[in-house]
C-alpha cells in the first residue's frame, strides 16, 4: 500500500513538471502569437562580433494580411517589404521580388509540434524579468541540451508577448549575436503608403508555382541528434541556371537548409565555412554538384551535415 | 604613454579595443610601467593608509623568488600565501584585465571557433545572400523572432559598408 501511495506521489509529481514545461511552452505560442497580431513599429540594434548595425522595423495587421517592412538605417540603402508569403526587396532603385512561399506560411499549424521538439533539445527556464526599450519584460532561457546547438535567449513584453530582446550564446556561454528594441511604438500610426504600395505589388506578382515540394532522394546520413526534416522543395533560385533542391531539418528552435544543385563550370569552387552572426555556411563541390548548407547552429553541426550527405534515389 | 592614459586605464575610463593598445605599450616601456606602480600605490595609500607598499613588481618578484616551488598545492604555508596574494593583488589586476579584455574579444572568440574546427572563418559574401534568404522563410526562427530576423539575410558585411 505505501509502495501503491509512493508511485502516485512520483507520478503526481512527473505530472506537475510535464504541467510546469506544457505551460511555459502554452506561453511561448502567446509569443509567436503576438508577432504576427501586434501592430508596431520600431527601431532595434542587430551586433555580432564588433559589427552593429541599426533597422527600423514596421508591422502592420489588415485585415486581409500582414504587411512588414524593414529598412536599414545605416549604411547602404536596404528595405524589405513582407506581405503574403512574398519577400520584395529594394534593389537598385526598385522593388524586387525576391522569395515568395508558396506553402503560405507554416504558421500556425506547425507551432505545437515545433513546441514539442524544441521542449527535447532545449532545456525552458526562466530568467527572471528585465527592462528592454522602456518595458517590462520576462526574460526566457533556452539551454541547448548539447554543443550542436546554440543557447537562446529571449527577452519577452510582458503584456503583449512581443519579442524586444533576443540573444544567441555558444557552449561558452559567449555571445554570437544579439538584437535589441532601442525603441517601440505599439500601435499603426505614422506613414502608411508603403502598405498601399506593398498590397499593390503582390497583387501584381506572379505566383510562384515553381518552388515544389519534392522527394529528390538526397539523404543526410550523420542527421545530428535532434533534427527532424521538415520539408524538401525543389526551389528556382536568383542567379542559378538550375533548379534548387532545398532541404530543411528543425530542432524546434534552430534549422538548417540544405541546398543541392549542379556546380557550373566556372563555380567558385572555395570550399569552406563563413558566417554572419548565429548564421553558418558551409560550400562545397562535390564532383559535378555544389553543397550548401545554412543553419544558425554551430560550424560543426553544419558540417557534420553536408559531410555525410548522400544520394539515395534512382 | 601619458600619464593621463595610465590613470584612465586604471579608473577603467578606455574602451576594451584602445585598453588593450595601452597594455601593450605599459609592458613595453619600464618608465610607464613604474608609473603605474607609483599611480597604484598612491591609489592604495588613499584607500588603505596603514598598509603600503613601496615597488609592488619588485617585492613581488622578491616575494615570490624566496617561496620555495612547491608542487603539492595543499602544502602551501598559509601565511605566505596570504601576503604574496595582497602584494601581488595590483599587479594582478594588470593581468586580470588583460586576460579579461582578451576573453570577450569577439574576434578573439571566433578566432577561437575557427581554430577547433578551420583555419579559415570569414563574413558569408553578398553572392549567398539568397541562400540566407531562402533558409530564413523555414527558419522557425521566424515564427519567435518575427520579421526581425530577416535582418539576417539583408545584414551588409563590413566590407561594404566601408565602400
Amino acid at each position: 500500500m505505501k509502495a501503491w501511495f509512493g508511485l502516485c506521489g512520483l507520478m503526481l509529481a512527473a505530472n506537475i513538471c510535464a504541467a510546469e514545461g506544457q505551460s511555459k511552452l502554452d506561453w511561448l505560442k502567446t509569443v509567436a502569437v503576438a508577432g504576427h497580431q501586434t501592430d508596431y513599429s520600431g527601431v532595434f540594434v542587430y551586433q555580432y562580433g564588433n559589427h552593429v548595425e541599426t533597422s527600423k522595423i514596421t508591422h502592420v495587421v489588415e485585415t486581409d494580411s500582414e504587411y512588414e517592412k524593414l529598412e536599414s538605417l545605416d549604411g547602404p540603402k536596404l528595405e524589405i517589404i513582407r506581405h503574403h508569403g512574398q519577400v520584395w526587396c529594394y534593389s537598385n532603385h526598385k522593388m524586387v521580388l525576391v522569395d515568395s512561399q508558396s506553402g503560405q506560411g507554416s504558421f500556425p499549424k506547425s507551432l505545437p509540434d515545433q513546441l514539442a521538439t524544441l521542449n527535447d533539445n532545449y532545456l525552458v527556464k526562466e530568467a527572471g524579468l528585465e527592462r528592454v526599450a522602456g518595458y517590462n519584460t520576462r526574460v526566457v532561457l533556452f539551454q541547448a541540451r548539447d554543443n550542436l546547438r546554440y543557447t537562446h535567449k529571449i527577452w519577452v513584453h510582458t503584456e503583449s508577448g512581443l519579442l524586444l530582446k533576443s540573444a544567441v550564446l555558444n557552449d561558452k556561454n559567449q555571445v554570437v549575436e544579439q538584437y535589441a528594441f532601442t525603441e517601440l511604438k505599439f500601435g499603426n500610426g505614422g506613414d502608411r503608403s508603403w502598405i498601399t504600395a506593398g498590397a499593390a505589388l503582390t497583387a501584381k506578382a506572379v505566383p510562384n508555382k515553381s518552388v515544389k515540394s519534392a522527394n529528390s532522394g538526397w539523404v543526410v546520413d550523420a542527421l545530428p541528434p535532434g533534427f527532424k526534416k521538415t520539408m524538401e522543395v525543389l526551389r528556382p533560385m536568383h542567379g542559378r541556371h538550375a533548379p534548387v533542391t532545398q532541404m530543411v531539418f528543425s530542432d524546434g528552435m534552430s534549422a538548417i537548409s540544405v541546398f543541392i544543385e549542379p556546380s557550373d563550370s566556372d563555380e567558385d569552387d572555395n570550399e569552406g565555412l563563413s558566417n554572419r552572426g548565429a548564421v553558418n555556411l558551409y560550400h562545397k563541390v562535390v564532383d559535378t554538384r555544389l553543397y550548401n548548407v545554412v543553419g544558425e547552429v554551430p560550424p560543426k553541426t553544419i558540417m557534420q551535415i553536408l559531410d555525410s550527405v548522400r544520394f539515395n534515389g534512382k | 604613454m601619458m600619464k593621463h592614459e595610465i590613470s584612465a586605464l586604471m579608473d577603467g575610463e578606455v574602451f576594451e579595443d584602445e585598453a588593450g593598445v595601452l597594455f601593450d605599450q605599459l609592458i613595453r616601456d619600464p618608465k610607464a610601467h613604474r608609473d603605474w606602480d607609483m599611480y597604484h600605490l598612491i591609489g592604495d595609500v588613499l584607500r588603505q593608509p596603514e598598509y603600503i607598499h613601496r615597488d609592488i613588481g619588485g617585492s613581488v618578484s622578491i616575494a615570490l623568488q624566496s617561496e620555495p616551488t612547491v608542487l603539492a598545492p595543499r602544502r602551501l604555508k598559509q601565511k605566505a600565501r596570504v601576503y604574496a596574494l595582497s602584494a601581488a593583488a595590483s599587479v594582478m589586476a594588470f593581468g586580470v584585465v588583460a586576460w579579461m579584455s582578451l576573453q570577450i574579444s569577439p574576434e578573439h572568440a571566433q578566432q577561437l571557433q575557427a581554430e577547433n574546427i578551420r583555419p579559415v572563418n570569414m563574413q558569408i559574401q553578398p553572392k549567398s545572400n539568397d541562400y540566407l534568404m531562402a533558409h530564413q522563410e523555414f527558419s522557425p526562427s521566424n515564427e519567435m523572432n518575427g520579421g526581425v530576423s530577416y535582418i539576417r539575410t539583408v545584414t551588409f558585411s563590413p566590407e561594404e559598408k566601408s565602400q
